[in-house]
């Protein structure tokens, strides 16, 4: 019979072994498929990106702002930046980095790319909405414009990513969102959510956190220099400048004229024995998910009763269409209701 | 729908002179007028429409006295107070009616097919003369392991699988999963997961086919490759004979009865903590990108229809999950047979794999025999303890029912003498129990698997995934036991 202590010492190092090989983040595997993403075509790609971005909101790239964004060495960077130029991509006109057409076009494909990859996560698959957008930049790289055009046409030639940001088409075409930053309301001043910056991933989740989606109506209540506090998704939220500076907004006309009440209640609020009429369900409710709801009959204008709640107190049965469905909480907060008797 | 009015326009150039790629640039460039969600308000239109036609054209026969009765039981069997002591007085009623209840059918059956039949086409073969390899091969391989997967099998699930569906037609089922389904959000699974995990009590490839009311695909996939943790049928009786002759036996006789059926539960209730575990490490992933949706009906009540529902569950579950059994077992009696009788070098090839597959076993608190048992048993879980005590006879060479015979002895104090023979302690006897839980599916539900999924990758995750927590498993436990014995 094997030693118990010394079998024991083996199984315990073998194990550490195999972790320290396969955990995810920071195993050996993981990195070293990392550091193969960083080859020298998604780092052209990454570039462009970047430069696309500068140009857009009129910034001016820099040698040293390219090595921030795609975290690489100032050496690597300028040899990028030297690769590019010779393939045509990048100009150095009076001094400053900028595309030239072709690099503009390529920029707009590998934009293309991305958020069409963002739609079909949030559309096709189960990941949660602050995935989206690490993955689609995974994604995005080595997509043939064949490839491209498919994923396009089974997304049903969308023309806005789940973000609210312009798809550009196969041409490069796009219209911008159009809107203004949250900040940029008066306390009163009603908006619709156009866009929600992705971008830093910690920023975007606290957002997402909140519940706040395109499509959605807000209303600020004050606006100070330490905080914006603004109603929206049924709720009261206080957010700080900057991050309320990643939200944009389009301006509504004024309240008097706005059809419903943006204070309003969700299917999850109401109490067993309460009855609502269903007004929309949130745009974050998407994909199969969106398609049961619709399927089981949960329409603007519905009436819907909530019945009575499962003894942990999540799921809660609701009475739809004369049907007893049970449906958890995060589900019924996506469904705004009016409360009726 | 006012976004669309402005795609309605006409188009920017006359339909005479446009050609073919001119339209497509103008619906291109008009893509951005229509609103952002047209796709999404196109099809809430359509079913909104659709609601509208149905209220006013279908009419519903007035069912007001029911429906409040219906409320009356939801409010009992959901209620924070009772719906827990129901649940668990109900199964626990179903569990013992299907134990008890199947106690004299199978032993009757066990009498007719392997007492009477055996014997007397045993003899039928020696009059016709019959080759003893043939024979061998043909009745005490083929037919001696079909005629035990049909005893052992048929008539607990003759008896669970109609109470059950008995439950199910009368609506309970769905309230149970309502019941269940914060426990089950957790690991990132679905509350019906319940359901198929009772199911999986009676029967690990009924249990699969279940999974089937999950409409989810990853919560569906979750379950199924869950399913083989609920301790199935065929491994009870495994484990009630290792837990009254090994641990029964720590303690005084008037104790050991309880004591060793506190074991067997013990088992199970590690097999759902594992469920849950197993579901939420699988949630997080390899299964984070699975579509994932909830929703889950609670359907009216309605009297059970007795009859029709003991005929369906019979064809359905219950011949459907034996003829699958059958068609698995008879060629593995043939190779337990055969692995006992082909000699090779003087010695059965068996003996040789028994003493190839020690170390390993040893090292993980098991023997030889133990692991080649369950290679060959795989169709069956019933059948694992027979091949067993026939493997430990041929390398012992003490007197059995003859090589490649399956057997089991009336007495559990012979059955631990046989077993101590062969080199038992109570730590092998725990790591079979162990094992017994946390091993491969048998091959009915492996292939079942397949069939459901469609997939060979998960057919083969759902096999190797037990395994390897099976060998962890006992590994530790036989490592920390010898320790602390100071073996």
């Amino acid at each position: 019979m094997p030693d118990p202590l010394l079998s024991l010492l083996l199984a315990l190092f073998i194990a550490a072994l195999l972790a320290g090989l396969f955990w995810p983040q920071w195993g050996l595997y993981h990195r070293l498929q990392r550091q193969r993403r960083q080859d020298d075509r998604v780092l052209r790609e990454d570039a462009l990106k970047h430069l696309h971005r500068a140009q857009r909101y009129g910034r001016r790239p820099t040698l040293q702002s390219l090595a921030g964004d795609l975290q690489i060495s100032l050496n690597r960077a300028a040899h990028l930046l030297e690769e590019m130029a010779q393939l045509g991509l990048v100009g150095v006109g009076n001094g400053d980095l900028a595309l030239t057409p072709a690099g503009a076009a390529a920029a707009l494909h590998i934009i293309r790319a991305h958020r069409l990859w963002e739609l079909y996560l949030a559309e096709h698959t189960g990941f949660e909405e602050t995935e989206w957008h690490g993955r689609a930049e995974q994604l995005e790289h080595a997509m043939a414009p064949d490839d491209l055009e498919a994923l396009a046409l089974q997304l049903g030639n969308p023309t806005h990513d789940p973000h609210g940001d312009p798809i550009p088409d196969a041409a490069g075409q796009y219209v911008a969102h159009g809107g203004q930053p949250l900040t940029t309301l008066a306390p009163g001043e009603r908006g619709q959510i156009v866009h929600l910056e992705d971008e830093p991933e910690v920023v975007y989740a606290q957002l997402a956190a909140l519940g706040l989606h395109p499509g959605q109506r807000v209303e600020v209540i004050e606006r100070s220099a330490g905080r914006v506090r603004f109603w929206a998704n049924g709720d009261e939220h206080v957010l700080a400048p900057l991050l309320a500076l990643n939200i944009s907004v389009q301006p509504l006309p004024e309240p008097a004229a706005a059809p419903a009440p943006i204070v309003g209640e969700r299917l999850s609020d109401l109490r067993p024995g309460e009855w609502g009429e269903v007004t929309a369900i949130s745009r974050a409710c998407r994909g199969s998910d969106r398609r049961r709801l619709l399927d089981l009959g949960v329409l603007p204008g519905a009436r819907v009763q909530a019945a009575f709640a499962s003894p942990g107190g999540d799921p809660t049965a609701y009475l739809i269409r004369d049907t007893l469905i049970a449906l958890r909480r995060d589900q019924a907060g996506m469904i705004s209701v009016v409360k009726s008797q | 729908m006012t976004a669309s009015s402005s795609a309605l326009n006409p188009p920017r150039q006359s339909a005479a002179t446009a050609s073919p790629d001119d339209i497509f640039a103008a619906a291109q460039s008009l893509r951005w007028e229509v609103g952002r969600d047209f796709h999404q308000e196109l099809m809430e239109a359509i079913y909104t429409d659709a609601a509208r036609i149905a209220d006013r054209v279908v009419t519903r026969p007035e069912q007001k006295p029911r429906f409040d009765l219906d409320r009356t039981i939801d409010r009992l069997v959901t209620s924070r107070l009772w719906g827990f002591p129901i649940m668990i007085g109900l199964f626990t009623l179903v569990f013992w009616i299907t134990i008890s209840g199947a106690n004299v059918p199978s032993g009757l059956l066990n009498d007719l097919l392997i007492g009477l039949i055996h014997p007397w086409l045993k003899g039928l073969a020696a009059a016709a003369g019959l080759p003893w390899w043939l024979d061998g091969l043909l009745i005490d391989g083929i037919y001696l392991a079909t005629a035990w997967v049909v005893a052992v099998m048929l008539p607990p699930m003759a008896i669970f699988f109609p109470l059950f569906t008995l439950l199910e037609d009368f609506g309970y089922l769905p309230r149970l999963a309502f019941n269940l389904d914060a426990l089950f959000k957790r690991s990132g699974a679905h509350g019906k997961q319940a359901l198929s995990m009772m199911m999986g009590f009676g029967c690990n490839a009924a249990g699969v086919i279940a999974t089937r009311i999950i409409d989810s695909p990853r919560e569906r996939l979750i379950a199924i490759l869950t399913n083989n943790f609920a301790l199935c049928n065929g491994r009870w009786p495994t484990q009630i004979l290792i837990a009254s002759i090994f641990i029964g036996a720590l303690v005084p006789s008037y104790l050991a009865g309880i004591v060793s059926a506190l074991a067997v539960v013990g088992i199970a209730v590690l097999g759902v903590l594992l469920t849950f575990l197993v579901s939420a490490f699988l949630s997080r992933t390899w299964l984070r990108g699975e579509v994932s949706t909830f929703s889950l009906e609670l359907p009216p009540y309605r009297p059970p229809r007795i009859w029709q529902t003991i005929y369906t569950s019979l064809i359905d579950r219950t011949i459907y999950v034996l003829w699958r059994a059958i068609v698995f077992a008879a060629p593995a009696g043939a190779v337990i047979w055969l692995v006992a009788n082909v000699t090779v070098g003087g010695a059965p090839l068996a003996v040789h794999i028994v003493r190839l597959l020690d170390p390993v076993g040893v090292l993980i608190g098991l023997n030889g025999v133990i692991l080649l048992a369950y290679v060959i048993a795989i169709p069956a879980n019933e059948i694992v303890i027979p091949t067993v005590l026939m493997l430990t006879v041929l390398m012992t060479g003490t007197q059995g029912a003859g090589a490649g015979v399956m057997f089991e002895l009336e007495s559990q104090a012979d059955t631990l003498a046989l077993l101590q023979a062969g080199g038992w302690t109570l730590l092998t006897g725990v790591n079979l129990m162990l094992f017994s839980l946390l091993h491969n599916p048998c091959s009915t539900t492996i292939f079942t698997i397949y069939k459901e999924t469609g997939s060979r990758k998960w057919a083969a995750v759902s096999a190797l995934l037990p395994l390897t927590i099976g060998f962890i498993v006992t590994f530790f436990v036989a490592q920390v036991w010898r320790l602390a014995a100071g073996v």
